[in-house]
């Protein structure tokens, strides 16, 4: 934690750096880095309970579109909360249809979720269909560093959402859940409601990230605001840094992104393949990610 | 204390549990025996609501709870411990425990589960072992946490499903020291077990499962006098 407030401090005074002409790109990939990270930090809400979502893109790409479509009629900070309600009804009425679904199976049906909301705002009238709609900048654009910050309140709460759900009892009722359901529910755990919780909280937070994103890029597209891919780093961050922990897709989201851009810049064309190589050799050699591989580390000197 | 009344479940054409009804007293030490694929272990999940009966009525502490889902019936006062083992492998045995106490009556305060915790812990032996990983536990002492964990719930009425098997008789004698100190703290226990010493030692009463119905009921040694028990276990003459 004490590493998460000091990323966010840094986060905080980053804009007032002396990074001369890198400092628009600093700032651009840095809030597309927090932003990632929040995501990635509402998808391990939810994958404490067992339920490994591919519906993560979905709420992302949800809450992208209500911020963009709500903003000029309600102003930034209401369109971005309608981002992340809608986003929260649509995992209310997944988390609905899937409560007895496990495993593989909700996967699954996290993925037909996605797919149904794509398609639904490829066909839909008001969202400008497969051409795509322009955004507003947040604030009109009166603020140059606006949705900078914003992306740093909406990482900022993820990281204490994500803190403060790990302190609680809930945390206990979560990992119960996930290590055995049955034996959960005779020992009493709230086992819907649990569930429940834990799909709003996650998407609604995920929702907002995607709000964030919408303002940012300018520019939505279903392609791009409901893509599969952005629904597996949302879960290949979590992993890569640590499930079910704070820091874990804390530190994962800022170091793949970053890790990303360096590579794209370095090597240019064909980037990808090396960046995936990296990923396949971190998942097998850190098993419980980069949290995991340093708690081990440090266990280890003390022993 | 429980009741249950004509409790019937099917699979396809099978009758696991057929018509079954018995009383459990309050303070008293039940059991419940009978023949491999008697209908036994799908009583239990019955009574512990993870199966839905086909018919019948099951009421804990004069309320029915028939149509509840196990959450509830735990937050009513039942307990249950698994014949199959199933700790949560990735926490410490004390957070097993607390799982237990933290939901098993909702609305229980982190200090009192805590405290629940610690008395266990100490009342069944596992105090030393507090801090391992579930998944480094022996049998043994993963049974323990079976128990201890279903204890946490603070249950009136509790549930054991073979907690023996596995056991070697000075450990099973252990564990039947165990159940008597349970029960003198004032829970009421259902247990199913295939050791008979166990049985005779334990139980105050005794019902006999066969094909999914009783057969009979009554003390251990009334049981064990009866015919049809008799004939249950060895095979019916010719």
């Amino acid at each position: 934690m004490i590493l998460a407030g000091v990323l966010l401090l840094f986060a905080l005074i980053l804009p007032a750096l002396p990074l001369g002409s890198w400092q628009p790109f600093a700032l651009d990939t840095a809030q597309f880095a927090f932003l990632l990270s929040g995501l990635a930090l509402s998808w391990d809400l939810l994958a404490r309970t067992g339920q490994l979502s591919l519906a993560h893109g979905a709420f992302f790409g949800l809450g992208a579109y209500t911020a963009a479509l709500a903003a000029p009629a309600l102003g930034t900070l209401p369109a971005l909360l309608a981002g992340g309600v809608v986003a929260a009804a649509g995992s209310f009425l997944l988390g609905l249809a899937t409560l007895r679904l496990h495993g593989m199976y909700f996967a699954i049906a996290t993925l037909a979720f996605s797919e149904v909301m794509r398609t639904f705002v490829l066909k839909a009238g008001f969202t400008g269909g497969s051409i795509g709609m322009i955004v507003a900048p947040p604030f009109d654009g009166r603020f140059p560093l606006g949705g900078y910050y914003l992306a740093v309140t909406v990482l900022g709460l993820c990281v204490l959402t994500s803190y403060l759900v790990s302190r609680s009892r809930l945390s206990y009722a979560m990992a119960a859940i996930r290590q055995g359901e049955a034996v959960a529910r005779v020992l009493g755990v709230p086992v819907v409601r649990v569930k429940l919780v834990a799909f709003l909280l996650s998407s609604a937070l995920a929702g907002l990230a995607g709000g964030v994103y919408g303002m940012k890029t300018l520019f939505l597209s279903p392609y791009d605001a409901f893509s599969l891919g952005r629904a597996v780093e949302a879960l290949v961050i979590p992993i890569f840094g640590g499930l079910y922990t704070t820091t874990g897709p804390l530190v994962g989201g800022l170091l793949l992104v970053g890790l990303e851009t360096w590579l794209r810049l370095r090597i240019g064309e064909g980037y990808l393949v090396v960046y995936g190589v990296l990923l396949i050799l971190a998942i097998l050699f850190l098993p419980r990610g980069l949290v995991g591989w340093f708690s081990r580390r440090r266990g280890g000197r003390h022993a | 204390m429980l009741k249950l009344n004509r409790l019937t479940k099917r699979f396809g054409g099978l009758v696991a549990v057929n018509e079954v009804s018995f009383e459990v007293r309050q303070g008293e030490i039940f059991a419940v025996i009978g023949p491999n694929g008697a209908g036994k272990s799908t009583l239990l999940n019955l009574i512990s609501g993870l199966f839905a009966p086909d018919l019948g009525t099951l009421e804990l502490l004069g309320k029915d709870l028939t149509q509840s889902p196990p959450e509830v019936r735990a937050w009513h006062g039942l307990g249950r411990a698994f014949q199959i083992v199933q700790p949560f492998a990735e926490m410490s045995v004390r957070e097993n425990l607390l799982v237990g106490a933290l939901f098993g009556k909702p609305g229980t305060p982190m200090s009192k589960a805590k405290a629940v915790v610690e008395e266990v812990l100490e009342l069944t032996g596992l105090a030393p072992k507090a801090d391992t990983p579930a998944h480094e536990l022996t049998l043994l002492e993963d049974k323990r946490l079976e128990l201890a964990r279903a204890l946490c719930t603070q249950p009136r009425l509790l549930l054991l499903d073979e907690v023996m098997a596995g056991l070697r008789p000075a450990e099973a004698m252990e564990a039947v020291e165990l159940i008597k100190k349970i029960r003198a703290s004032g829970v009421t226990v259902l247990f199913i077990e295939h050791l008979m010493p166990v049985v005779r030692a334990l139980a105050d009463r005794v019902v006999v499962m066969d094909y999914g119905q009783v057969i009979a009921e009554g003390t251990y040694a009334e049981v064990a006098a009866n015919p049809r028990v008799r004939e249950a276990y060895l095979g019916r003459s010719a």
